[in-house]
């Protein structure tokens, strides 16, 4: 390895002596001080994509207005500047995850991309027919098509490990499982619909004990819990930018440098070779040999601006503000007739997914829509999990780190209102 | 065009009328719920039948007679059903070639893009599908 740096590991979370002001918090985010049909504005879909607060919208503006220019390869003042503000944003990424060294980041489109980058070269390498990936009932589509594509074309098998009607993950229905010929674990840390944390820790112990390498779909976990994958010891950790209160178009995957020193390119193109003949290609290191063709420049460094952020915050007073959320929230949900909940696991991130007896999700949705209430309603690309459940789809009620129990009453509010109009 | 289309002016008349968003909105749960009360056969909700694109399922069956299509529809979502229903009750009647002159215009007549963007998009949708169905069932 080299040109390798190791990093201090502050990973998110200090700073949790001082109480945490939601109302201060509410204020760095423009987008929300504003009215949807004469009502204010109760936004309750940040699990689909987060709203940005103030200073990563400045941290944008300013790359384009003061510096922007393509990274990596430019022989003037402003291509360094970009390329410094670029690889700072990579650094302050590393120290996030606390990663052992920001060789170990690499900047994509999404977590989509991510876990398809995972499958299309760690994947395409070492996995062979007959060779078992496991994963949940509860993934997002996005980390299931790809191991779906992969048993296509060379005949893997998926495991699924059931959840329970509470929707928990349980470590004694995983660890069954796992045998001689499991090669990859492939999970969620966080259920998308149902909250549902997995004990990620756990599982990745027990995929090691046999020899099984571990990837996290962080998508949602990071957001509500922060992560540091030397405590967890993960071997690939996926996320994204605009979950994380930063911009849309960058993800993140996070792997152990000599993984992905094993792996072949993913895309080919600029930027992620050594040097070119038409005798033959020689590939950079990791991270740049993934990262073909021009980055999300403005992007990335919109996301270390989102980082640092949360980091001042401090994940860990975020995460107990956001428990106190759950807490109420279920609370609350609960006392209304005829509401089933989604998701009641006892580690459980602030997602509330939900139906009204003898109503549609989309009609709950709407009339919610005209009370200010901002929340997702359908199949939350899950699809298997609504088979799971045996349900259509729900109404999704996800909160962020500027939501407030004014949000969970005003939720509260409405669904009885719309209760009122459908039944 | 001079089409005749009572349902179609009931409809654009009723909505006029009412002048809060909210109430608007009410009254398009109202249409869905009085539609509800009419069967739409179990045996019509079937893939053929179904609408694509729509984020709550919507069937509409087109019965053609005397050379005038008559639609019926229905969705799982009560406020879709009455969307669906103010479309199907409005352009039921006309032949293929009045179908085929119906626009946007009708659809932002009835004023709905104030609810959202998505309803009226809806809508467009439907009454594209409609006309499909006409040309579909022309012979």
């Amino acid at each position: 390895m080299s040109g390798v740096s190791k990093l201090n590991p502050t990973a998110a979370g200090d700073n949790s002596t001082a109480a945490f002001d939601v109302e201060r918090v509410r204020r760095d985010f423009p987008i929300l001080s504003q009215e949807v049909y004469g009502k204010p504005l109760v936004f309750l879909d940040s699990g689909a994509s987060a709203q940005k607060p103030r200073v990563v919208i400045d941290a944008v503006r300013e790359c384009y207005e003061t510096y922007y220019a393509n990274v990596h390869r430019g022989a003037h003042y402003l291509s360094q500047r970009s390329t410094d503000a670029f690889e700072e944003a990579r650094t302050t990424v590393a120290k996030f995850i606390n990663a052992a060294t920001e060789d170990e980041v690499i900047f994509t489109s999404s977590v989509t991309e991510s876990i398809n980058l995972v499958a299309a070269t760690w994947g395409r390498k070492f996995l062979n027919e007959g060779d078992e990936v496991i994963v949940t009932e509860m993934e997002h589509h996005a980390n299931i098509v790809p191991w779906q594509m992969l048993a296509q074309e060379k005949g893997i098998v998926l495991k699924i490990v059931p959840i329970t009607d509470k929707g928990e993950f349980r470590i004694e229905d995983f660890e069954p499982l796992v045998s001689d010929r499991t090669k990859l674990v492939a999970v969620t840390e966080c259920s998308n619909v149902l909250g549902t944390m997995v004990p990620a820790k756990q599982v990745i112990k027990l995929a090691h004990e046999k020899g099984v390498p571990v990837l996290l779909d962080g998508a949602q976990g990071i957001v509500h819990r922060g992560v540091d994958v030397q405590d967890l010891d993960v071997d690939f950790y996926a996320f994204t930018g605009h979950k994380l209160y930063g911009p849309s178009g960058v993800g993140v995957l996070y792997g152990k440098w000599d993984i992905l020193n094993s792996m072949p390119p993913y895309q080919g193109g600029g930027d992620m070779i050594e040097r070119v003949s038409f005798k033959g290609t020689t590939f950079k290191e990791p991270p740049h040999r993934f990262e073909a063709g021009t980055p999300p420049i403005a992007q990335v460094i919109g996301l270390g601006a989102a980082i640092k952020y949360l980091s001042e915050l401090g994940m860990d007073r975020i995460s107990a503000y956001e428990q106190g959320l759950v807490a109420y929230a279920t609370e609350r949900l609960k006392c209304i007739e005829g509401l089933k909940l989604y998701g009641e696991a006892a580690d459980k991130a602030a997602i509330f997914s939900f139906v009204v007896d003898g109503t549609h999700p989309f009609d709950i949705a709407a009339i919610l829509d005209r009370a200010g209430v901002a929340v997702r309603v359908g199949q939350h690309c899950a699809e298997p999990l609504m088979d799971r459940f045996g349900i259509e789809g729900t109404v999704r009620a996800s909160f962020g780190l500027y939501n407030t129990r004014g949000d969970v009453d005003a939720l509260v509010a409405a669904i009885e209102k719309a209760k009122g109009m459908l039944t | 065009m001079s089409l005749s289309m009572e349902k179609y002016d009931d409809f654009i008349e009723a909505l006029e009328i009412i002048d809060d968003e909210d109430m608007r909105f009410e009254y398009i749960i109202d249409v869905g719920k009085r539609a509800k009360k009419e069967e739409f056969p179990t045996e019509w909700q079937v893939d053929g039948n179904l609408m694509h694109g729509c984020m709550s399922r919507v069937w509409i069956v087109d019965e053609p007679k005397d050379g005038r299509h008559y639609f019926r529809g229905d969705s799982d979502a009560i406020i879709v059903k009455g969307l669906v229903t103010m479309m199907t009750e409005s352009f039921s009647g006309l032949t293929s070639e009045e179908l085929s002159e119906l626009n946007v215009e009708q659809v932002h007549r009835l004023n709905l893009g104030a609810l959202t963007t998505q309803r009226q998009v809806g809508m467009l949708a439907m009454l594209e599908h409609l006309k499909k169905l006409g040309r579909k069932n022309a012979s």
